[in-house]
């Protein structure tokens, strides 16, 4: 039997771990195109340590206080928390008098440093925090699979209720707010999708590949010069081929699935960066 | 006539300090305002206070009765990165009247239409707005604008950057935009001798100095006037029509109508 075959034999083991990667590929993907657009690729780097941190931070309390049994929902829940929050000072109500990359590198690196110190401190769950940080695909269960999809349909409508708004407080935010738009609001309603996308997609696809997801599939696409609604939706099928592709190729060549995601969604940006070359 | 939009006793300024105090500013319809001062003398901050983008520090604003505005940012401030055509740019200045939930239409895409046709640059509704020359962006944004069917029409520094000949050809669609008094118009600009030809009202702005003087455009050309902005000699010369305003130094002789 060939290893296709074997993959195709094991469908009960990978459906819902594809279908998980694949909804958010596709989240980020679409996403990734505000990311891109207004410079804030290292804010969603910021907001996924920061995810980690909620995380973290719950796996210590937990043990601490002698819970004994797995609380993913509350994991997860104290993880939107972190980055939602951290998405909202960082992104739509940030202090002007520091120049952007300060507050986003500082939170990144303070993130950074108390994951390190947290996970430290844990005793038991420290071998499973590996899996949630840096991604284990296999095993995504049906309620982790609901929960994306839940949040990926929620993005999803504020982004087709508010497409208009979100895209001219973004783009020209002197002259919409000069017309009377609450700029800030948009700018709350975009980076509160953004932080709740990316610790709902983290469980599944680990924290590297919600950072390359929320940038390569958006450049691919843009690179592409499609202009900018379509841009969303290239964007957002380069995300779900580069998480589908990237779950197959790890399987069959037994490779590690996150970066493999990555580094499929990575050849994807290579048609366009070409094109853009040869058009100079 | 009664003001569209005013500014009374007002204090200007971010976070609670004020650049500028007792501004007092006022646009009828039909007016034709340019605010002049130094880069960085509290222009655009004036300008903005007055459409109610910023807080006041102090003192009023008045609105007898909700105005349709258009507003031109200053070309640069606009990230031509991001992958909108021209006729999308323009659409963006519906965005207001259309409202949350609701899509644009066809009487919205129609008024685009329109828009880009008044100032010339229908035939590139379809371009990449990134690809189009400084002045076709800048037409652009004046399309966006007039999107809006705007009362009153406010730029901020609209021929900054430009060529010459490109500035003059902005300047003279400001001034048909105007059309004599159809449209309010309230431009910012840092050069003097670019609206000198166009506005009927200026407004001295610099922070620096204190100072905010508002008049019609012939009292603000007297050599008390100029003086105070530019704190030095300054001619104002009549040549084929036109006016040109530039410093002159003690030794140069009066030449013109008018020298501070």
């Amino acid at each position: 039997m060939s290893p296709f075959q074997e993959f195709l034999g094991a469908r009960e083991i990978w459906q819902v771990p594809l279908a998980a990667s694949a909804i958010a590929g596709a989240l980020l993907g679409f996403l990734g195109v505000y990311v891109v657009l207004r410079r804030t690729v290292f804010v969603s780097a910021a907001l996924t340590q920061l995810s980690t941190l909620g995380l973290v931070a719950t796996l210590l309390v937990e043990e601490r206080v002698h819970i004994g049994s797995e609380h993913a929902y509350e994991q997860l829940a104290v993880a939107m928390a972190f980055s939602v929050v951290g998405a909202l000072v960082l992104g739509a109500f940030r202090a002007r008098r520091l120049p952007a990359e300060a507050s986003v590198g500082a939170a990144w690196v303070i993130a950074s440093a108390l994951v390190v110190l947290g996970t430290s401190r844990l005793v038991h769950a420290a071998h499973d925090l590996g899996g949630m940080v840096f991604g284990n695909a296999v095993a995504v269960s049906a309620g982790e699979l609901a929960t994306i999809a839940i949040v990926a349909a929620l993005c999803t409508a504020v982004h087709a209720a508010f497409a208009k708004e979100l895209a001219f407080s973004s783009f020209d935010p002197e002259t919409a707010r000069a017309l009377g738009m609450p700029v800030r609001l948009w700018d709350a309603a975009l980076f509160l999708t953004i932080g709740l996308a990316i610790p709902a997609a983290a469980r599944a696809l680990g924290a590297l590949p919600v950072f390359a997801f929320l940038t390569l599939p958006a450049a691919a696409a843009l690179l592409l010069r499609v202009g900018f609604s379509r841009a969303f939706a290239l964007a957002g099928a380069f995300g779900v081929l580069a998480a589908g592709a990237g779950y197959v190729l790890s399987w069959l060549w037994e490779l590690p699935t996150g970066p493999t995601m990555v580094a499929v969604a990575a050849l994807l940006a290579l048609p366009g960066a070409v094109l853009r070359g040869l058009r100079g | 006539m009664s003001a569209l939009i005013a500014l009374e006793k007002a204090a200007v300024g971010y976070g609670g300090r004020a650049l500028l105090k007792d501004v007092d500013l006022s646009v009828a319809p039909g007016d034709f305002l340019a605010v002049v001062g130094p880069n960085g003398g509290g222009k655009t901050t004036a300008l903005l206070t007055l459409l109610g983008a910023l807080p006041l520090v102090g003192g009023r604003l008045v609105r007898p009765r909700p105005v349709r505005v258009g507003y031109v940012p200053q070309r640069d401030h606009v990230d031509a990165v991001w992958p909108f055509t021209a006729g999308e740019v323009a659409l963006m200045g519906r965005v207001p009247g259309i409202g949350p939930w609701r899509r644009p239409g066809a009487v919205d895409r129609e008024k685009v239409r329109e828009a880009l046709a008044r100032v010339g640059i229908e035939a590139l509704a379809g371009r990449a707005y990134g690809e189009l020359s400084g002045g076709q962006r800048q037409r652009t944004l004046i399309a966006r604008a007039l999107a809006a069917e705007p009362e009153l029409l406010v730029l901020d520094e609209p021929t900054n950057g430009m060529d010459p000949a490109a500035e003059l050809a902005t300047m003279d669609l400001l001034r048909a935009l105007h059309g004599g008094g159809k449209l309010a118009i309230v431009m910012v600009s840092h050069r003097l001798e670019n609206v000198a030809n166009y506005a009927r009202t200026l407004a001295f702005v610099d922070k620096d100095k204190g100072l905010f003087r508002v008049g019609a455009l012939d009292e603000m050309l007297r050599p008390e006037a100029l003086g105070a902005l530019y704190g030095r000699a300054v001619a104002v010369r009549q040549e084929n029509g036109r006016r040109l305003v530039y410093p002159t130094s003690a030794a140069e002789g009066n030449g013109g109508e008018g020298r501070a």
